[in-house]
């Protein structure tokens, strides 16, 4: 029985589910305060210390404003599809390890699993869009999943790579060989850079901000959105940088390790706040890529130089 | 990427990439755009008729309030014509002071653009940094005039303020560190490749279109066009400032970036050359209430491009009609001719492109298409119909 409750109190609270919303916040001021800074503006400033409540602030704003749902919508879509992009990076969240090197679920092939819930992610931002019979949202979701061919070829490649050098599959094997050898960043530098890029796309950002470019599509897929719904969609963008920054960790930092007295789970925020502020700082000094431009340039190039670093590997270089 | 179905996308009248209420009907074949309609009149706010009720004096405070980024040129345009119908000359020393607020204004208008643009494309880090450094120039503005918008500096016969010795070196400096960054700009946007990517052979304008379409300032000179109303036709002091009419022909967003940029230079050279040989004097002589008959046009060269005045006097204190040709509506046809064959993502920049002004511009007049009708309405009628619908209601 005790021991019952204490896997519920993780799933529910710590690391799971209330934890995660908290560091889903806690990230997203990471991220507008850092790239405030390098826009030489401040970012969040009134709410909490140094703005730090802002985003729970603007999420608890948003459940309490009206919910619009057009006419013309596929309404039962609509409504599903922000629960949905809630639910996914939190449920992958969970094979990702945070309190110690394994995961609160971990099985063989987990890593196959977020690749899969990756994707499924983009589905649903294309239901999202396209439920919307919106201009906007439409061309937005079709940017989505065309972007989305882009990136995912190249993302899955470079993944194999600390799958091979840990020869498994599983995200916290993977940890647990990086405590015994070294960090795969520096023993596939290359496969670190094209992942970053990848993600960079993956959570939309600049420079590949294209499904929800604001001076072009308004807020694209998103669009149509409001109230609670769009409270839940931003929560589970946050949910989304936390999961990429936890796969940047877990996957070529090291993941959460015992530094001498200091216990994992510092490690590990320290490490996904690195991360965080890496992508806010890749954001900061782009423009914007057209969509055909991104698409040649991932097929032109980062798919070969994905494949060019599963070779090395394979000739014993870095695995 | 054609699909073969074609989407109408409508543009505005509100969305994020305008700043003013426009409307455009894009019709898009996947990504590319096949067709143009723009309709303006959005935002017309019956200014020339406004002329004609406000005495030649109330008018310079209209004049100003046409636009608000080149605002000074608005009425440097306006005093120029009426001083023309006055038969009077501003002193040496206003000319000078004129020329020295309009190559400020043109430095503060070109940063606020490329400002504009850099957001167009995303690039936020770039439009923080130079409204950032815009502020210099507004600071500069509001020592001299009290303000940093509307500077209320031109008046009928000179200017309303002078540029004393003791602001010389804090609008220098503020001169030498705009110099420095716009380097920088000029540096950054000639290598960062993202910028080069959305921004180099986008919204192509050839030499000829420009010239048939009666494109105007920086766009006619970024299509390798030399035309500039201060060196074609100098007003104010231009006569006695050595400047270059900076031209580019790479006929994009990048030339027409790169002509801006060059011309904030040439801003900051033409205002520290006025500034060392401004001669001493006074600064504006007294003329009389009543405008003796007469009709007058008078060009500047907005930072918008050329700025076309008329005014039309019959001899009392207020004008008998005035008309104003904003820079912004005659690059209009040669915006549409930039668009078409674009891709959908590049609308923004290229509509940015031209620095558009659309309060500047709207003109209202009623025309039937089918009837090839035109016709106008006087207030009574205008009235009339209003109060009809206000009481269907």
């Amino acid at each position: 029985m005790h021991a019952e409750i204490t896997s519920l109190l993780a799933i529910l609270v710590f690391p799971g589910v209330i934890f995660l919303f908290v560091l889903a916040f806690f990230y997203e001021w990471v991220d507008r305060k850092f790239f405030a800074k390098l826009q030489n503006r401040y970012g969040p400033l009134h709410t909490g210390a140094h703005g730090i409540l802002q985003p729970l602030a603007d999420f608890l704003k948003l459940l309490s404003k009206e919910d619009i749902t057009p006419f013309a919508s596929d309404k039962l879509i609509f409504a599903l599809a922000p629960i949905f992009y809630l639910a996914l990076p939190l449920t992958t969240l969970f094979v990702v390890p945070i309190l110690s090197q394994t995961s609160l679920i971990t099985f063989e092939g987990d890593l196959i699993f977020v690749l899969f819930t990756f994707t499924l992610i983009i589905m649903t931002v294309f239901l999202a869009g396209w439920s919307s019979i919106s201009r906007f949202s439409t061309i937005g979701s079709i940017r989505a999943t065309l972007q989305m061919l882009g990136y995912e070829i190249p993302m899955g490649l470079v993944t194999i790579g600390p799958a091979i050098a840990a020869k498994s599959l599983s995200i916290s094997k993977i940890v647990e060989w990086q405590s015994l050898h070294f960090w795969i960043v520096f023993l596939q530098p290359l496969g670190f850079a094209i992942f970053t890029i990848c993600l960079l796309a993956e959570l939309q950002f600049v420079p590949f901000d294209i499904p929800e470019a604001e001076t072009e599509i308004v807020a694209g897929w998103r669009t149509e959105f409001s109230g609670r719904k769009l409270a839940v969609l931003r929560l589970g963008k946050d949910l989304e940088l936390v999961l990429a920054s936890a796969l940047i960790t877990s996957l070529y930092l090291g993941g959460p390790q015992q530094f001498w007295l200091i216990p994992p789970i510092i490690t590990f925020l320290v490490k996904t706040t690195f991360a965080v502020m890496l992508l806010s700082l890749l954001r900061a000094v782009f423009a914007r890529f057209r969509i055909d431009q991104m698409l040649t340039g991932t097929w032109k190039y980062l798919l070969p130089l994905a494949t060019f670093q599963v070779i090395l590997i394979q000739l014993g270089f870095g695995g | 990427m054609s699909h073969g179905s074609i989407i109408k996308i409508p543009f505005g009248p509100q969305h994020p990439a305008l700043k003013e209420p426009v409307n455009f009907l894009f019709e898009v074949d996947g990504e590319t755009v096949v067709n143009v309609k723009p309709r303006i009149g959005y935002n017309h706010r019956g200014i020339e008729k406004a002329f004609e009720l406000r005495t030649y004096t109330r008018n310079i405070y209209l004049a100003e309030r046409i636009c608000g980024i080149c605002s000074d040129a608005h009425t440097t345009c306006y005093t120029q014509a009426i001083e023309e119908l006055l038969g009077v000359e501003a002193p040496l020393r206003a000319r000078y002071i004129r020329v020295i607020i309009a190559e400020l204004e043109r430095i503060q208008s070109h940063a606020l653009w490329l400002g504009l643009v850099a957001h167009e494309i995303g690039f936020d880090t770039l439009f923080m940094y130079i409204w950032r450094d815009r502020e210099t120039i507004l600071d500069i503005f509001e020592m001299i005039s009290g303000n940093r918008i509307h500077y209320a500096m031109n008046t009928i016969g000179g200017v309303r303020r002078d540029i004393h010795a003791a602001m010389m070196p804090k609008i220098k400096k503020g001169l030498d560190l705009m110099e420095k960054r716009v380097k920088y700009y000029l540096d950054v946007v000639q290598t960062e490749q993202t910028i080069l990517k959305r921004a180099t052979g986008v919204g192509i304008l050839k030499p000829k279109d420009a010239v048939d379409l009666c494109a105007v300032g920086p766009i006619l000179r970024a299509s390798g066009i030399k035309n500039d109303v201060r060196a074609d036709d100098p007003y104010a002091a231009y006569n006695e400032i050595p400047f270059n009419v900076i031209t580019c022909d790479g006929c994009d967003i990048l030339s027409r970036i790169m002509v801006r940029l060059e011309e904030m230079l040439e801003g900051v050279e033409i205002a520290r050359h006025a500034l060392d040989s401004m001669p001493e004097g006074v600064i504006r002589v007294r003329v009389p209430m009543k405008v003796p008959q007469g009709e007058v046009v008078s060009r500047v060269e907005a930072p918008r491009g050329e700025l076309i005045h008329y005014a039309k006097s019959n001899g009392t204190t207020k004008p008998e009609r005035y008309k104003v040709r904003s820079p912004t509506l005659g690059n209009i046809p040669a915006l549409c001719k930039m668009l078409l064959g674009g891709y959908v993502a590049d609308i923004p920049i290229v509509l940015a492109g031209i620095d558009p002004c659309f309060a500047c511009m709207d003109r209202m007049a009623f025309i039937d298409t089918k009837k090839n009708r035109k016709w106008v309405l006087t207030m009574p009628q205008l009235r009339r119909k209003y109060k009809r619908k206000c009481m269907q209601k």
